[in-house]
């Protein structure tokens, strides 16, 4: 029995009533870029040009067009390949605590500097953050990369949730080997406490993801996808003809969040991209908020 | 000649928007003492509008439903793809073409230090692909 299966009636009735962007990257949110050397550096590293920086006020105003009620926001720590965090912890901590509760923060580390583990359970006892971003693909490891325990070790003790890069980046320097979402599978398999959300749903691997989520309740994925067309005609593609809709409405539908990596892709269009679908309300209630609760723990 | 040039932000809320801004560039026109000449309200985005016309709710609501039907969300446009230069996705082609057929800027004439306008004729800035943080620029020759 998973742990989803502890939620009462009246909490599910409760989860299901938010709708949850589980993938933004807050990198050119306007209270953390009063420096515009960093934010240069980080239209470079994300390879995310002409976008500007965006006032939070325009930020709520997206999510009440989009219908959202929370973002979880996602940092990133490149330290290894680019000499600085893209976005830190703290400036994580310092969002959140603009948002009056409309944002989920987690933190990033890279695992291959002394002291991750140290800084993560600091990110997650002191500045209070929700779970870990990891970019394999752009930080270079394998999941089951056996210097990456102690970080894995701090995550399982404190039940915080990973949120990992699948499949293709666009950031610059990065190796799909790294995230295909096969290489998730020994992590899930010799982890089974550890709830793992494998991001964009592993594209283009996607049957793949989605064997690795028949069979290991600890995998999430998320939906945020959009390297081709619309997001109408992107997500009819992925979730009708790549794998039958019918897989992620019966078999698959505790496991799916959305997400929209915004401000990569169109946040707006996919959320409601999402919606014209043809899935059950009540799976849909899951992918829009009920299952990233359960993804962060049981609560928001 | 006298040219003054001057821009000011607009915070759009929605995803099609009609905004009116006819108040800030008669400011602008005041501000700038010219006495005769011109006046360009240009928008400086390719999914917006400047549109003139009379600033009723009824009309507001019929050109949008008008624009939706000319540019129906629905279709299978060529834009909608990824955009290296960008490092994202272009998910508003029905932006750019409402923009495309709204055009985006206009004139008025400028006597006597103030911006002459029909009784029915006000000035809208077009969201059309929102929210957003839009720049307006106005320019007065006189």
């Amino acid at each position: 029995m998973t742990g989803r299966a502890a939620l009462t009636g009246s909490m599910r009735k409760e989860v299901c009533a938010l709708f949850i962007d589980m993938h933004v990257h807050p990198a050119f949110f306007e209270p953390i870029n009063e420096d515009p050397v960093r934010e240069e550096m980080r239209h470079n590293v994300l390879n995310i040009h002409r976008n500007g920086t965006a006032p939070l006020e325009h930020v709520f105003h997206q999510m009440d067009c989009a219908g959202l009620d929370r973002l979880c926001l996602l940092p990133q720590d490149y330290t290894t390949q680019t000499g600085t965090a893209v976005v830190t912890n703290e400036e994580i901590k310092k969002l959140v605590d603009l948002a009056s509760g409309r944002f989920i923060g987690f933190a990033s580390v890279d695992p291959f500097l002394d002291g991750a583990a140290q800084r993560l359970e600091h990110a997650f006892a002191d500045l209070g953050l929700r779970g870990l971003k990891l970019h394999p693909s752009r930080q270079h490891f394998y999941p089951s990369d056996p210097r990456l325990a102690p970080v894995y070790d701090i995550c399982e003790r404190y039940g915080r949730p990973i949120v990992f890069h699948s499949g293709l980046s666009w950031e610059p320097d990065t190796l799909s080997k790294y995230s295909r979402p096969i290489e998730f599978e020994e992590l899930a398999y010799k982890r089974p406490k550890l709830r793992l959300c494998l991001a964009h749903f592993g594209w283009p691997w996607v049957r793949e993801t989605a064997m690795l989520l028949v069979k290991y309740p600890n995998l999430y994925a998320d939906t945020g996808a959009l390297y081709f067309d619309s997001a109408r005609e992107f997500y009819k593609r992925l979730f009708t003809e790549e794998i039958p809709l019918t897989w992620l409405d019966r078999s698959l539908r505790h496991q799916v969040m959305f997400g929209s990596n915004n401000p990569r892709f169109e946040q707006i269009r996919m959320a409601e991209a999402i919606g014209r679908l043809g899935l059950r309300d009540s799976t849909l209630d899951l992918i829009r908020g009920g299952n990233a609760v359960e993804f962060l723990g049981g609560s928001v | 000649m006298t040219v003054k040039t001057m821009s000011f932000q607009v915070l759009t809320e929605r995803y099609n928007q009609f905004v009116l801004i006819t108040d800030r560039v008669e400011r602008a026109v005041a501000e700038s003492g010219v006495k005769d000449g011109m006046v360009t309200v240009l928008s400086m985005h390719t999914t917006t509008g400047i549109a003139v016309n009379e600033s009723l709710e009824c009309l507001e609501s019929d050109l949008e439903q008008f624009l939706a039907r000319l540019v129906p969300e629905d279709r299978p446009y060529a834009h909608a793809r990824m955009l290296k230069d960008y490092g994202s996705t272009a998910g508003n082609p029905t932006g750019h073409l409402k923009s495309h057929i709204t055009g985006n800027h206009c004139h008025f004439f400028i006597e006597n230090g103030k911006m002459v306008r029909g009784g029915a004729q006000d000035i809208y800035f077009c969201e059309f692909d929102g929210p957003s943080q839009r720049t307006i620029r106005v320019q007065i020759v006189g």
